[in-house]
């Protein structure tokens, strides 16, 4: 597709690949011309990932990418087989709810590396002179509403999505002279196995009243996949720092 | 791993539910959903202690087929009490 949208030529890596929003970008961005490495710890889900891919040079690594000492190796071998990186979507994410009461340190320290550190270290490595395309490239961290919004229960989530996004503005500045643009991505509730797993621990008007808070009910990893998409292509240049919510009208109440 | 003896997981139990009262009587037999402080998020309270106490995981469904602190044991499995 010719495009100002098209992501052709563009070498994209995925954490969190095997599911959810993750697998669905890889799969958008591989129509869209896109080459992606897909990071996942199951191999096998990976492959069904891969297999739905529309052709081009992909690649999938089975990595936890909280072995942070294993990350390196993981985007060195990923430029060599594919090409230097111009896209990167942090996807790779837990969910818990638990009431503060009942949280543990070490809840926290899980929640936190997967869903921001191994994202951090990721970006550091990529945004290396060997690793990055020298035309420039785009960061994306797939973060929530609730990083910007509360919820019971959420304390460990919501903080975490909560410092994806204050990683991301100094980030941006920080990058900015590399020509590398870093954003989030705000995600309302989106059909997902994670999401699924969350409702089966809920009762059912818990469930009501979330699906009740998304005026366009909830949403599919396409609609996030395709604002991934925006924030990677050319056609948003101009774009860093910021967060882009796409959530069916979740925060606007 | 060591069993536990039900007046432990009783307390256990009225911290997972945020019973400050130390005169509030919880027995076998109390019905858990009519007490004040059982809502929602203390269901996955309740979850987290008994995963955390004995290593299992309980599926919310299963849970709230049950109301009594007996019940919730059976659940748990009786021979992990004393």
């Amino acid at each position: 597709m010719n495009s100002i949208f098209s992501l052709k030529n563009k070498n994209i890596l995925i954490t969190g690949a095997s599911s959810g929003i993750g697998r669905q970008c890889a799969i958008i961005f591989s129509q869209l011309g896109a080459n992606v490495i897909l990071i996942a710890r199951s191999k096998e889900r990976l492959k069904q990932t891969f297999d739905k891919l529309e052709k081009g040079n992909h690649l999938t690594i089975s990595q936890d990418i909280t072995e942070y000492n294993k990350l390196e190796e993981v985007v060195r071998c990923s430029v060599e087989k594919v090409g230097k990186i111009s896209g990167f979507v942090h996807s790779a994410g837990i969910e818990m709810t638990l009431p503060l009461r009942s949280m543990q340190p070490s809840y926290y320290e899980n929640i936190f590396s997967v869903n921001v550190i191994a994202g951090f270290e990721l970006a550091k490595i990529i945004s290396k002179k060997k690793y990055i395309n020298k035309d420039g490239a785009s960061f994306v961290f797939i973060s929530s509403v609730m990083g910007i919004l509360g919820q019971s229960g959420k304390v460990g989530y919501c903080s975490s999505k909560g410092a994806l996004i204050s990683g991301t503005k100094a980030m941006a500045l920080e990058l900015a002279k590399k020509n590398i643009r870093v954003n989030c991505v705000l995600p309302g509730v989106v059909e997902t196995e994670m999401s699924n797993k969350m409702f089966e621990n809920l009762p059912e008007e818990s469930k009501k009243t979330i699906m009740d808070m998304h005026p366009l009910g909830l949403g599919k990893p396409n609609d996030i996949a395709h604002a991934c998409t925006y924030l990677l292509s050319d056609a948003a240049r101009w774009i860093t720092g910021t967060n882009l919510i796409v959530d069916g009208g979740y925060s606007a109440k | 791993m060591e069993k536990m003896k039900i007046e432990d997981f009783i307390n256990e139990l009225k911290e997972a539910l945020e019973i400050e009262n130390e005169d509030q009587e919880i027995t076998l037999e109390t019905n858990l959903k009519e007490l004040e402080e059982y809502d929602s998020l203390s269901v996955l309270s309740i979850i987290a202690m008994i995963d955390k106490n004995f290593d299992k995981q309980i599926p919310s469904a299963d849970f709230i087929k049950i109301t009594t602190v007996s019940g919730l044991m059976d659940l748990i499995g009786k021979e992990h009490f004393v």
